[in-house]
Order: structure tokens, then sequence, then C-alpha cells
């Protein structure tokens, strides 16, 4: 990513969120989002395969405890 | 006093309380003005909650676990009928807390005194806490020099002997960065151990609380203190307590002790790797492990951070990014612009990351490392120096802890005194499996008893005797 495909993504990215950004903060931004893409390519280097899936946090209700078990406190 | 004095003479009626409340709080107010720790203080519901002890004894209860152990917060939990600013500006005209945050729920059951809210990175995105809204925190060691961050004023309390336990966040390594900069002992749990709920957020994926403390007794009491499931904290996975500081004169019987090295050996400095050689001699530790993926955990971790913190303050950053930290407002903006692919890349990431990182504690139970590059640098640094590279001063304070904290292991940040640092304290960091904070205590333990370990008076502070002796 150049500088200029960065500042680019930058405008074009804070119009789409409705983020007003002057032109200092918006060259800062940028530089910011360069470095961290630097970071994404050391990430894309890594092979995943189809099935290896986010982390998880989310869960749609405890699981109920079956008949007799413990119940977790 | 130390915790456990405090804890025995107030039990046994030799101090009450109250005196020990007395002291802190003339500590704080004789060296607060160059510390700059303290953003809030709640005197008046410290002296109920430490009359409230002192009349337990008075009529001969048992005395829980903390009973009269003065201690303070990060800015960022709740506390009732405070407002809980998290380091912002922003913040300041939120409504006060309805209630206190959960583990300051647990630290009043303890018996343990809340004196106050203490100072930190805006939001928690920092590892320096030169805030400037509050103003930076100062190093109780040598006061040009940063506290570290992002809980800074965590840190820099205990340092400065104002309060003997303080609690604080950890999501990159907010406990361990200070901790080592301000030479106290930190414990960064095994992530979900600890309910967050109370507190604000800052990565809901990686944010961790714990405490810092005087002393190794004195973080495992208050850690022991602390446990407890929490349901509705969505982060909160411990289903048990298994409490600590009852194991902790087991010293090294059985455990098996190894030495990080590759990327944290590259990305230490002279007082890091001279203090962790201490350490590992102390231990008995001699093979070296690699931890795996460390730069791409580190890669990772930066990428969620920077997108879940971003994304949690859109609103705010719309209408008002002027009234953000300077430091990390543009951080925030280019992280809540990250593209979706790098994120979910991130997370798939740390699935597999975690798999590996655990295998690593198949062959070992403890892990040392140093826990930053460097002892502090002066407030202000923008640049340092390791090993010949040059990193920007700010996110090179968490290279060591990020990677650790990402795969989520329970962590101690024992504080050490290498003659390179000068007078200057940094920290190793003793890492185990998670949810076996135990064994990082009992080898934390072995490194206090050895003499290897330990707080040292802040020397910078002249304006009263110094009380952590």
């Amino acid at each position: 990513m150049t500088d200029e495909e960065a500042l680019a993504y930058v405008k074009a990215t804070a119009a789409t969120l409705d983020l007003p950004l002057d032109e200092l903060r918006a060259l800062r931004v940028a530089a910011n989002l360069a470095r961290t893409a630097a970071l994404a390519r050391l990430l894309d280097a890594v092979p995943l395969l189809a099935h290896d899936e986010l982390v998880e946090i989310y869960r749609p209700a405890p699981f109920p405890a079956a008949p007799g078990s413990v119940e977790a406190p | 006093m130390i915790t456990a004095d405090i804890i025995h003479k107030v039990a046994t009626g030799e101090v009450s309380a109250t005196e020990v409340l007395e002291q802190s709080i003339a500590r704080i107010e004789a060296t607060d003005s160059e510390v700059n720790a303290f953003t809030g203080k709640t005197y008046s519901r410290a002296r109920a909650e430490a009359g409230a002890i002192d009349a337990r004894r008075a009529r001969g209860e048992m005395l829980p676990p903390l009973a009269g152990v003065p201690y303070a917060v990060k800015n960022l939990f709740d506390i009732k009928g405070v407002v809980t600013v998290a380091g912002s500006k922003v913040s300041r005209t939120d409504p006060p807390a309805a209630a206190d945050a959960f583990l300051v729920r647990q630290m009043r059951r303890a018996g343990a005194v809340l004196v106050g809210a203490l100072n930190m990175d805006e939001y928690a995105y920092g590892f320096t806490t030169e805030n400037t809204h509050y103003g930076a925190c100062h190093n109780p060691h040598d006061l040009t020099r940063i506290a570290g961050g992002s809980s800074g004023g965590s840190g820099a309390a205990v340092a400065a002997a104002q309060v003997p336990l303080t609690l604080g966040s950890d999501t990159n390594g907010s406990i361990r960065v200070p901790s080592s900069l301000c030479g106290v002992w930190g414990l960064k749990p095994t992530f979900g151990r600890l309910s967050r709920r109370g507190t604000y957020p800052f990565v809901y994926s990686i944010d961790h609380l714990g405490p810092f403390a005087d002393s190794v007794e004195g973080l495992a009491v208050a850690y022991d203190a602390m446990q407890g499931p929490d349901a509705l904290d969505p982060g909160s996975h411990a289903l048990a307590l298994q409490p600590a500081a009852g194991e902790l004169m087991r010293g090294l019987a059985g455990l098996r002790v190894g030495v990080l090295g590759g990327y944290f050996h590259e990305n230490a400095g002279p007082a890091a790797r001279e203090a962790l050689a201490l350490a590992a001699r102390t231990l008995g530790a001699e093979d070296e492990v690699i931890w795996p993926d460390a730069a791409e955990g580190r890669a990772a971790a930066f990428i969620i951070t920077a997108s879940e913190g971003g994304n949690l303050h859109l609103a705010d950053l719309r209408k008002r990014a002027d009234d953000f930290e300077p430091l990390s407002v543009d951080r925030f903006i280019s992280g809540v612009m990250q593209p979706a692919a790098w994120y979910l890349r991130a997370q798939r990431f740390r699935r597999v990351y975690r798999d590996r990182v655990n295998a690593l504690f198949e062959h070992c139970d403890v892990l040392l490392a140093p826990a930053t590059p460097v002892c502090a640098p002066v407030i202000g640094t923008e640049w340092i120096d390791v090993n010949g590279v040059r990193h920007p001063s700010r996110p090179a304070m968490g290279l060591l802890t990020q990677p650790v904290s990402f795969a989520g292991c329970p962590v101690v940040a024992a504080p050490m005194w290498p003659i390179q640092g000068a007078g200057l304290p940094i920290g190793v960091q003793l890492i185990a499996a998670p949810w076996r904070e135990d064994l990082a205590l009992r080898a934390a333990y072995v490194l206090q008893r050895a003499g290897v370990a330990c707080l040292k008076p802040a020397a910078a502070l002249a304006t009263t005797a110094d009380t952590t002796e």
C-alpha cells in the first residue's frame, strides 16, 4: 500500500462511515493504517484452513444441564 | 507495612484499620502532587469502610482476608456514585456509576478499603500514561520518567507506597508494563478468570483485570478474594474458585521452568536480559523455549485491539474527535477503518495460535521472559533503541507482553533491579498455562524469598519517610 493509496482509502472509508476528517488528520490516520497493513501482511502469510474458525465468545444461551448433573455456579 | 503485615496487625488489634487508612491518606497527600497517580479520592467511603472493619473486630467477629488493607482502582472501574472517566474527557459527563464493579464488590467483601481512582491512558489505549487530560503519571523511582501504562497510576501508587494494593486492566500489557517500569508485583490472570463487569471496556476479546501488590502474598490474597464466576460477563469463563495463596509455600517442587528465546531475546535490551538471566538462575531454568508465532500473535493482537477499540468509540469520534487524547485518537480512527478481512483473519489465527501456545505447556510449567524491552523512558520519549533497532517508544513498551496476553495465559510480573538498570526496575514475566496462576505465583514467591525480586523505596520521593519497608 503506497502513501497515496492509504490516504485515498482513509478518505473513502471516512465518507462511508460518516466520519469527518480534516486533511492533516487524514494524513496521520493513513500513516497509522499503513503501519497496520504491514502487520496484516504478516498474518496473511500464516496458512489457515477453511475449518479454522474464529475464536469463540458468543453463545446463544448457557448449555442446558443434563438431568442429575451438577449445574455450574 | 506490607500487605501481609497489615492483615496480621489489623486482625490482632495491634493497629486499627482506621490507623492504617490514615497513614495511607497521609502518604497520598504528601506524594501525589509529584506522582499524579490519583485522579479521584474516596476518603469518606474509605473511612466508613475502615470504621466498619474496626467495629467488627471490636465485636469479636472473624475478619475477612483483606480486612483493613487500603487499595485503589484504575479509573475505568465503576465506583458507586463516581463518574467512570476511563482516563477520558469525553466520559466526564457520564452519570455516576450506580453500583461498584464486580471486583470492587469482591474487594469490599474481603474487607479492603477503597481510597480512590487512579490515572491511566485514555480508554486504556497506551503503554505510558502520558495523559493529556489528567497529566502524566510520574515514575516514583525517577519523576522524569513514565510509569508505564495503561494502568500507570496503579503501578505508581504501589511503588510510591501510597497503597499496598491496586487494581488495573491488561489487554496487551497494561498491568505488566507498569509493574515492570515501576518495580512492583503484578498479576494478569487467565483470560476469563476475573469478571470484568462494571469496568469500562477497551477490547472485548482481550480485556483482563488483575491486581498490583507490594508482595507476592498480597498479590495472591487479592487475586483469591476477587475470584468468583460471573454469568453476566460474557468473557468470564471460570466456573469455580481456584485459590492460590495457600500454594505459595510449595516452592519449585515438580515445576519445569523454561526461558523464552527467539523473539523475546531479540526484543530485550541489556537490562532486561540481565534481569531475566538472574531470574532463570534462581529458578534453575536452563532450557530455551521458542514461543510459536510471537510476532504474528502481536500483529493479530494489534489489529483486534485497533478494530474493537475504534469501533467502541465511533459515535464520539464522529462528533468530537478533538476531545480525545491526541496521542491515541488517530489510532482509534485508523482502527475503525481497518478492513474486516484483517480483523477476521486475526480472530481465526487466534484459535490456531492458542493451540500452538498451549502445546508448550506439555513440556514446561512456567516460562520466563522480560516484561519490557527497556527500563522506563523519560516522559515524552518518541523513539527507543533495542539492540540497535529503532522502535517508536510508546507501542514498543508492549512488544514482549502482547503475544502472551493474546494467548490468554496467566502471567506474574516480578520486579527486578538489574545493575544495568542504574537504579531503575524492570520486570520479568512468569508465564503459566491457562488456569494455572498458582504455578506462576509459586515461582514468583521463590524469587521473592531469594531476595532477587522485590519492591524498593521510591528514592525520588523525598517528601516523607518511605514506608515500603
